[in-house]
Parts: C-alpha cells; sequence; structure tokens
C-alpha cells in the first residue's frame, strides 16, 4: 500500500501600500524574509546568529533600494527634461 | 468564518487525475481576492474552504488598479522534491504577484487552475482584513522548501 501522509499548504504573507508604491523598508523586508528564513525548531543561538546575518541583509538592501529608486529617479528626470518639461521633472525630483 | 485555509478536496482527487501541471509551461494557475463581510462585490460574501471545487465571483474584491474579475496570473515554479529524507516531501511554488494602483480589502484568496475549468486548488486565508488604498497589494508565496512551501505533499 502507498500511502500520502500529508497534502498541506503554506501560509503566504501579504504586504499592501497607500497612497502609492512599497518603501524602501517594505521592499527591504520582503526581500530580506526571501533570503533569510529562520527555523523556529533551530537552535537559539543558530536562530540568533540568522537574525542578525538577515538584520545585516535588510540594512544592506535598504540602501541599494534606496540607491536605485534615487538613479532610476535621475534618469526619469533626464528624459522629461529633455522633451522641455522642466515642470513635471521637478515634480518628480521632490519625490 | 467564510474563508477556511484548506487544501481543496476536489484538487486532491484532480491530482491523482493529472488535472493539474504545475510545471513552468504546465496549466496557467490564477490569484483571485475574496473579502468578507459586504467587501465583495455587490456586497456578496465569499465562502471558501475545503469544499470549493472551482473559481467563483461571489466575494471577490471589486475591479481595482491592475485587479481585474479573475485576478491575476501566477507564474508557475518547477516542483521539487526535498531528497534528503527517505520519505521526502515534494512541493510546488509560485512567484510572487502583485496588484498596483488598486484599492482593495481582502480577507483571503483562492488559487485555482485557469486552463482546466477554474477548479480550484487552494484557499488561503489572510487571518485579517488587508487593505491597499490606491498603492500595491502583494501576495508573498512562502519559501519553497518541505517545510513551507505553498503546495506539499508528504
Amino acid at each position: 500500500m502507498f500511502q500520502i501522509n500529508a497534502a498541506e499548504i503554506g501560509n503566504v504573507k501579504v504586504n499592501t501600500s497607500q497612497n502609492g508604491g512599497f518603501s524602501s523598508d517594505q521592499i527591504a523586508d520582503m526581500a530580506t524574509d526571501k533570503i533569510v528564513y529562520v527555523a523556529d525548531n533551530a537552535p537559539p543561538a543558530i536562530q540568533e546568529q540568522a537574525r542578525l546575518f538577515a538584520d545585516r541583509v535588510r540594512n544592506l538592501l535598504r540602501g541599494y533600494v534606496d540607491l536605485a529608486k534615487k538613479e532610476e529617479r535621475a534618469t526619469i528626470i533626464q528624459v522629461i527634461e529633455q522633451t522641455g518639461n522642466k515642470e513635471l521633472a521637478n515634480i518628480i525630483r521632490r519625490l | 468564518m467564510a474563508i477556511t485555509q484548506a487544501m481543496c478536496n476536489s484538487f486532491k482527487k484532480e491530482v491523482m487525475l493529472g488535472t493539474h501541471n504545475f510545471a513552468t509551461n504546465g496549466n496557467s494557475f490564477k490569484l483571485a481576492l475574496y473579502a468578507e463581510g459586504g467587501g465583495g462585490k455587490s456586497s456578496t460574501t465569499a465562502t471558501l474552504g475545503h469544499g470549493t471545487t472551482a473559481y467563483t465571483t461571489t466575494g471577490e474584491v471589486a475591479n481595482s488598479g491592475s485587479y481585474t474579475a479573475g485576478g491575476g496570473a501566477l507564474t508557475n515554479v518547477a516542483p521539487s522534491v526535498a531528497s534528503s529524507t527517505s520519505s521526502a516531501t515534494a512541493f510546488a511554488d509560485f512567484a510572487d504577484i502583485s496588484f498596483t494602483t488598486a484599492t482593495i480589502t481582502a480577507m483571503g484568496a483562492l488559487i485555482y487552475n485557469d486552463t482546466n475549468s477554474d477548479k480550484s486548488v487552494a484557499v488561503l486565508d489572510f487571518t485579517s482584513n488587508k487593505t491597499s488604498t490606491s498603492g500595491t497589494f502583494t501576495v508573498t508565496f512562502p519559501t519553497a522548501d518541505a517545510s513551507n512551501a505553498i503546495i506539499r505533499i508528504a
């Protein structure tokens, strides 16, 4: 006899934003959750190390997400300015 | 509760019938969002759980931003099997899905097979209302491993 012991589904996480897209902190948190997983049944010392590592990853990602947003915005501003739409470029610059 | 997290009973049977193909270029699966109470279309209330057999519009959230009736298409991640134990666990996964510039309040979701008559796969319970207001609504799938993946068979 062949037996399937368990057929299970996992728990999803939902992230939402208000009046715009995600903040750099939210994106960094989402990416960190994908990179570092801390098992509840891991020894406490391992859990602590993993959490410290996750914090470092989160801080690093936050910095690069900020940089990516800034650089993308700079490219967009440049393109808009080249079309002569300086007012719109300034609005984006102030975001 | 009107929305109860579950792997649908019909799906368990249909796995044995070869109805669902989770391969990268396999069937097309979708994720639809549902409200409890009066949040759904025409104030309908979703009742989803083990007994759900197919996608339904009852209680589905209204169109907003990039969310349209039927929900969003999921990107399949090829199924794997954890080979570290003799009784290994097989699991399937999807890429995270986002709905942008959307005003949505949802309590749960239904994953269903868009290729095969909208047959249901699993009901997801968010445990509380999740709301985006003119923003992004993202469903992040769990780590794809033997202990956490969205769909697991051991």
